[in-house]
């Protein structure tokens, strides 16, 4: 069949170019996907979703080195299949909402049903493309074959472990990243919402699929939430045609600031605020984690929530200076700092790493909001580092589940005997979260430097505040759960490192290395690859350049050496633990004041901050109702 | 003297100045309790005796981290002389921290890992504000470059008094010094992090402690700009300061020391900062 695929490729290869491996990009997996449905057998499953990691990366490779920007114009069918698709979808979300008594599922689809009705009636042709590929759009590619694809790798061996239904699992995963791939390219806003419901679709199936009361409850929750974001997208696409008739992105970026209502510019973030998962609407991403963990490693990293900063940084050029730009940087930059610190007092680990990537996401979209050409470097270089760092801890948080049975920090306690190679790789997901020389901290660090140049307005001095808080809250917290994992009883040496299963320790070495040489080279990489991408998209060279291998960031420098010497502290941190063991020295006991060994010592849980939460979640709202009011420009 | 030299040479000697700082230190406090206080070498003699000690340990990782702590904040302490940005150097601290909140909370100790705990308490309550201060000293000079701000004119103490203020108040954390010594608690937790740590063990995070007195008064040292006698002085006043601080109050819970950095220290430096940016 591969060879099949090859001559079809070679054949297109002369005739249709770019064009060829951007549909490729886009079908392959949807193909790849219903085979392994179909085939239901191991030996095709395992093959193709290993397959597909060169296959994808190389299609995102060739499109990435033709290097323009691509509109692709669409036979016309392909419009009325993407409309009957809609309807389709929000009958199949009706029938789900009827079949599982939830009102607002069923109510939300009803309504989307009649806004789309609307949107056809008033949509008139427009000869703009359909597709719309550019530098942002093969960014995403690559992040869905290089983080993405391992993902499924993962999950034909997880799924092995007492897991039913392997092949459509591994089947849905591929196909969601279809989905992302073909949502991240499309121009036409109406198209926009099909798939940003096809996703909407596949995390409902996905987070469904052990398909108990737990799994179907949460599953629920997160359709009807997810549907929110596709009203406001209706609403948003009606504004605009209302208004301008306009409803591509790339006719929206060239129109006139003025012609462009602020109103659907506020729609559309909200319903990236949503996907994004910030609060109030963080629940659904929560419960996610009922799902096999390649669910929540596949909906934290490559696919999904990485859409909500996607969009932002489409409409970041006409958004940006705006009051709803002001507004949602104090509201992502809030929830950035609450979702931290609300993460301090979880004991799931899973749940810690949700929240961690609530408050993320928060950073990369207020990144992407704020819209100057270095702020959109830093909020792609988070979006980058944050896809793997989170692919490789949710991994990393799958072998504990299945190998080691640890779900609980608490469970976590001396895994560093038990577990030492899987503790040093979440010791280096963790490193990557915040410390120095990783992506992204250098994305937390150009965003105070940035910000520090216009602080006229309070909002910014905000932003810093938030940059700097969130960033003490999340080290702190990456510290505590290390910290439980790290403890070992006195002087006794007993670590018995457990043969994995060769995929795990591949997808694990796969995030691994590719860490570690994107930030050896960080200057070169940033300079090389982030940066045209920021500036394709700002219209405005960002002045961050590389001397050598040390990063320049308009005055300030972060030297190769600096880089070089934190790795090297950070690297004998974590890893000279397990293989340092001082000969010649005596041990002790540790000093107990006299008193018996504790079998057990809890650490903080911080149940002082559990009891605002209720708070936060309320600010939050306050904020999501004023980006949404003043914002919007609905007063 | 070329400037990188001398920075070379101050980083290389840090421990030393540290440590005489120490001695100093040790001295001031016992004069302001009418002791006559040890040798002003005394600090260097521990640290030869402790040299010489037999090296106890509670197990590899815990002693590892005592080192790398050590390494750790001296080369933040590099990063901040040598390097070309504040931001950086503040952010190069926290790797000193997770060595020490890491070793602490190796051990099977409950003085460690609730000072571990506590440490961590002490990050969140002056890492934001260090941050701050360091945009400070962006607006006022308009760059985050160590050297900028040592050549700058004006004097970013007249620009800064509150921030200045606040990073004064905040000292005490830095530095565990009483009331905000709430991570050591010597009475009460009886040194928490470094309890577990003996001879050259604990040499190693010792020495670490006297390279946080360079670095943080480095940082107060810039509030004179280029006016280097300016800075002298104030060193000088937040050393006595601080010390007549430490005795003279009584150690406070930690929930207050969170409290009052987010509260009082670093609501008033953003306004600080957000007037100087409206006025200019």
């Amino acid at each position: 069949m591969n060879i099949h695929f090859v001559i079809i490729m070679l054949y297109f290869n002369l005739e249709g170019g770019m064009e060829l491996y951007v549909t490729l990009s886009i079908v392959l997996p949807w193909i790849v996907a219903f085979v392994i449905y179909l085939a239901k057998n191991d030996f095709v499953t395992n093959v193709l979703s290993l397959l597909m990691l060169p296959v994808l990366g190389y299609f995102a490779w060739e499109v990435y080195f033709s290097g323009n920007v691509m509109l692709i114009d669409t036979p016309h069918w392909v419009d009325y299949a993407i409309t009957i698709y809609d309807f389709g979808l929000l009958g199949y979300f009706l029938y789900q909402g009827i079949k599982n008594k939830s009102m607002l599922v069923s109510a939300l689809a009803i309504l989307q049903l009649v806004l789309l009705i609307i949107v056809i009636l008033m949509i008139e042709h427009s000869n703009t493309a359909n597709i719309y590929v550019d530098k942002l759009t093969v960014f995403m590619y690559m992040i869905v074959a290089i983080v993405g694809v391992p993902i499924a790798i993962f999950a034909t061996k997880y799924m092995e472990y007492d897991e039913k239904g392997k092949h459509s699992f591994v089947a849905i995963l591929i196909w969601f990243l279809g989905v992302m791939n073909f949502a991240v390219s499309v121009n036409n806003i109406e198209w926009f919402f099909a798939l940003f419901e096809t996703t909407t679709l596949a995390s409902y199936v996905l987070i469904r699929f052990r398909m108990d009361e737990q799994a179907v409850k949460n599953a629920i929750l997160a359709l009807w939430m997810n549907q929110i974001g596709g009203v406001a997208i209706l609403f948003a696409l009606l504004t605009f045609l209302k208004t301008s008739g306009m409803y591509h992105f790339t006719d929206i970026l060239n129109a006139d600031s003025k012609v462009v209502p602020l109103a659907a510019l506020g729609f559309l973030s909200l319903s990236a605020l949503v996907k994004g998962a910030q609060m109030p609407f963080h629940k659904w991403l929560l419960g996610a984690m009922v799902a096999p963990t390649p669910v929540s490693s596949i909906l934290h990293s490559a696919t999904m929530v990485k859409i909500a900063p996607y969009l932002l940084l489409r409409i970041s050029p006409v958004i940006k200076g705006t009051l709803l730009a002001k507004l949602l940087i104090i509201t992502t930059g809030f929830v950035f700092v609450a979702a931290a610190v609300i993460a301090l007092t979880q004991d799931n680990f899973k749940k810690i790493l949700a929240y961690s990537t609530i408050s993320l996401l928060g950073l990369m979209m207020l990144a992407a909001v704020v819209g100057t050409p270095i702020a959109i470097t830093a909020s792609l270089l988070l979006i980058l580092f944050h896809a793997f760092a989170k692919g490789f801890l949710f991994i990393e948080a799958g072998v504990l589940e299945k190998v080691f049975h640890v779900k609980y920090i608490k469970q976590m306690r001396r895994l560093i005997e038990r577990a030492p190679l899987t503790l040093m790789f979440i010791f280096f997901g963790f490193l990557n979260m915040t410390f120095v020389p990783f992506g992204t901290f250098i994305g937390k660090w150009i965003m105070i430097e940035e910000a520090s140049g216009f602080l006229s307005h309070g909002s910014y001095v905000l932003l810093i505040l938030y940059v700097g808080a969130g960033s003490a809250f999340l080290s702190v917290l990456y510290m505590k759960v290390l910290g439980i994992s790290v403890r070992k009883s006195h002087g006794i040496e007993r670590v018995r490192a457990l043969p994995l299963p060769v995929r795990f320790n591949f997808v694990s070495i796969w995030y691994y290395v590719w860490l570690l040489a994107m930030t050896v080279f960080i200057a070169p990489f940033i300079a090389t690859q982030i940066v045209p991408i920021a500036q394709e998209l700002s219209g405005q060279m960002p002045n961050i350049h590389a001397d050598h291998l040390s990063l320049v960031i308009n005055t300030s420098t972060l030297y190769f050496w600096q880089i070089l010497g934190a790795l090297v502290i950070l690297s004998l941190i974590h890893a000279l633990p397990f293989f340092v063991h001082f000969k010649n020295v005596d041990t002790a006991k540790p000093y107990n004041c006299g008193e018996a060994f504790p079998r057990h010592i809890e650490t903080y849980n911080f149940v002082c901050i559990s009891k605002y939460e209720n708070y936060l979640i309320a600010f939050s709202i306050a904020l999501f109702v004023m980006v949404l009011v003043l914002g919007g420009g609905l007063l | 003297m070329k400037f990188e030299t001398l920075m070379l040479l101050l980083t290389l000697f840090a421990p030393i100045i540290g440590g005489f700082v120490y001695g100093v230190e040790r001295i001031v406090k016992a004069r302001m309790q009418s002791r006559v206080g040890p040798p002003l070498m005394q600090p260097f003699y521990d640290f030869f005796k402790l040299m010489d000690k037999r090296p106890l340990m509670v197990h590899s990782l815990h002693a590892v981290m005592g080192i790398m702590y050590f390494i750790a904040c001296w080369f933040s302490l590099l990063v901040l002389f040598l390097g070309n940005d504040l931001l950086v150097a503040v952010f190069f601290h926290v790797i000193a921290v997770l060595a020490l909140t890491i070793g602490a909370f190796s051990v099977r100790s409950p003085y460690s890992v609730i000072g571990a705990m506590r440490e961590l308490m002490h990050m969140i309550s002056y890492e934001p504000l260090m941050v701050l201060m360091v945009v400070g000293f962006y607006q006022v000079v308009g760059s985050f470059n160590l050297k900028d701000i040592l050549n700058y004119d004006g004097i970013p103490l007249l620009q800064l008094p509150v921030v200045f203020v606040a990073f004064v108040l905040a000292i005490p954390m830095m530095l565990h010094k009483s009331p905000f010594d709430v991570a050591e608690a010597h009475q009460e937790i009886i040194g928490g992090p470094e309890i577990e740590y003996s001879g050259p063990f604990y040499e190693a995070v010792y020495t670490g402690k006297w390279i946080e007195y360079v670095y943080v008064f480095f940082f107060v040292f810039l509030f004179g700009g280029s006016h280097y006698w300016l800075g002298a002085l104030l060193v000088l006043f937040v050393f006595l300061f601080v010390n007549a601080l430490d005795n003279a109050t009584a150690r406070l819970d930690f929930r207050r020391m969170v409290k009052f950095s987010w509260f009082v220290l670093i609501p008033i430096s953003a306004f600080n900062i957000i007037f100087l940016a409206l006025w200019r």
